[in-house]
């Protein structure tokens, strides 16, 4: 397993942003749905060792990112877009993924080549000589996620990938993410439910800290019948299902 | 379902679309085979492929400082994050050459010690814009990688305090024999870029840490003045070096314990 959470609770003073999540996954395109406020980014933030966890267990690549050394291991095999992508106005895309890429302590000699297909396998090719400043958020998007793509992670973090690309990006990223998760552990956090219709082999979905279903996309899907649960698709339809069956539960313990 | 089989498109107006925008995609991809997985846009061939032509298109040649830099600290990354400090770029070198040199020639023209006064100010505000969450826009994610955020404030704090000492020293030696002070600034110096960098960090606003840093030397001198009738006091009295480092020290801790990765069950 590349992931293994037990019992991992996250706290920001008195909120409680993730409680008592258990997961294990191995290879694959993992989707993490969930409305705002969810806890979904918080959850992410610990998968990529930017926060630890208030409790719980976590390890990551069979490594333990509380001890610094393996901590230094995994980030070496980690990519992560974080929902926020600062960038550096002055930048080529070219320079901001080797940028990343060197900060990941690649190889010198490998950069270069993992610089050009990355930014090769994000539609970038033709912009890879153009400042940040001048790209559209779509494309400032794809240079996200050409950083976290270019060392060829095996555990890839992806918070809200797809917010800013077209109809027709969206559905070739998909591609993309299937081809990664052959390999790696791909996670995606995301409000798009047709992403994880597409993308994922399996899905999770977060309210208030919990997980409150984790299964494969038709189970999703299931969870709707029988119910008056709103949506457009059948997908939408379970993601209302658990959700209000989520909340039901909230307030009859409340 | 397995893990990489593709998801089947869903019925009704969306999965119409979705199913024709895969059908752009596939007709592009193979167009140009090997390209299944590239985004919109791509022109050229496949992974494997593109490598070896778009290598010699985008290989950086480091320059000689970034060379240097990586042998010295053994880290191509590090050396990377080192020359791209915002206060070590050629503008804010020149900006400080200019305002040392103004300040030499000061010192020459009236005999009052104007570099040794403003040498402590222009560290900080360097020392202020080298690091943090202020000044990088992508600092969550360079939390997230193998170079760790604090060897890139260590390195970056002490190679802006280096160069500026570096530029103080040669001001003040230009000017040495018209001010009678010389290197009194440096400890001063200290204190203030620790100042700088600790309400820096702290308040995530370089601009907060330069303030800081000028105002916290304006107090000094003000109060030297008030004691003594002099601002130089601030960097002639022996007696204030003590205080000084003592206080160099708390913000260095504050610093530190400021960007500390807080321990955390694993």
């Amino acid at each position: 397993m590349n992931v293994e959470i037990t019992d991992l609770t996250r706290r920001f003073g008195r909120t409680q942003a993730v409680a008592s999540v258990d997961l294990d996954l191995g290879p694959g395109v993992f989707g993490l749905l969930g409305p705002n406020g969810a806890g979904k980014t918080s959850l992410l933030r610990m998968l990529a060792t930017v926060i630890p966890p208030s409790s719980g267990t976590l390890r990551l690549l069979g490594r333990d990112p509380g001890s610094y050394p393996q901590r230094r291991q995994i980030r070496r095999r980690l990519g992560y877009l974080p929902q926020d992508l600062g960038y550096y106005p002055g930048f080529t895309v070219a320079e901001f993924v080797e940028y990343f890429a060197l900060l990941k302590e690649m190889p010198p000699n490998r950069v270069p080549a993992a610089v050009a297909t990355a930014v090769e396998r994000t539609g970038l090719g033709d912009k890879a000589r153009a400042k940040l400043r001048t790209l559209s958020g779509g494309m400032l998007r794809r240079a996200g996620i050409a950083q976290a793509i270019v060392n060829e992670p095996e555990l890839l973090l992806l918070d809200e990938p797809t917010a800013g690309l077209d109809p027709e990006q969206r559905v070739t990223f998909r591609a993309l993410l299937r081809d990664l998760g052959q390999r790696a552990t791909v996670v995606v956090s995301t409000h798009l439910v047709e992403d994880v219709g597409a993308a994922c082999s399996q899905v999770a979905l977060m309210n208030q800290g919990k997980i409150v279903f984790c299964g494969t996309p038709e189970e999703l899907t299931a969870r709707a019948e029988g119910t008056d649960a709103a949506g457009d698709a059948p997908l939408e339809r379970g993601y209302s299902a658990v959700l209000a069956a989520a909340r039901t539960g909230t307030e009859a313990q409340s | 379902m397995n893990v990489g089989e593709v998801p089947q498109p869903r019925g009704g107006f969306e999965g119409r679309l979705e199913a024709e925008l895969v059908r752009v995609v596939t007709a592009r991809a193979a167009a140009a085979p090997g390209m299944a997985t590239a985004m919109p846009g791509t022109t050229v061939a496949p992974q494997t492929a593109a490598a070896p032509r778009t290598t010699v298109v985008w290989a950086r040649s480091p320059g000689p400082v970034e060379r240097i830099a990586g042998r010295l600290l053994r880290s191509p990354g590090l050396a990377r994050a080192l020359v791209t400090t915002p206060s070590l770029l050629l503008p804010w070198l020149i900006a400080s050459v200019v305002v040392l040199a103004a300040g030499a020639i000061a010192t020459i023209g009236t005999g009052q010690p104007v570099v040794a006064l403003l040498a402590p100010a222009v560290a900080a505000a360097g020392i202020a814009y080298a690091y943090g969450p202020g000044i990088d826009p992508a600092w969550e994610l360079s939390r997230s990688m193998a170079v760790s955020d604090r060897m890139v404030l260590l390195v970056r704090a002490l190679s802006v305090f280096g160069l500026d000492a570096g530029l103080g020293l040669a001001a003040s030696a230009a000017s040495a024999r018209a001010a009678g002070i010389t290197f009194g600034w440096l400890v001063p110096m200290t204190a203030l870029c620790g100042l700088a960098l600790a309400v820096a960090t702290v308040a995530r606003s370089a601009n907060t840490g330069v303030a800081a840093g000028v105002a916290g030397w304006a107090l000094v001198m003000l109060a030297g003045q008030a004691s003594k009738g002099r601002f130089t006091a601030a960097i002639s009295d022996s007696a204030l070096v003590l205080p000084y480092l003592a206080f160099a020290a708390i913000c260095v801790a504050i610093v530190l314990f400021a960007t500390r990765t807080p321990r955390g069950t694993t």
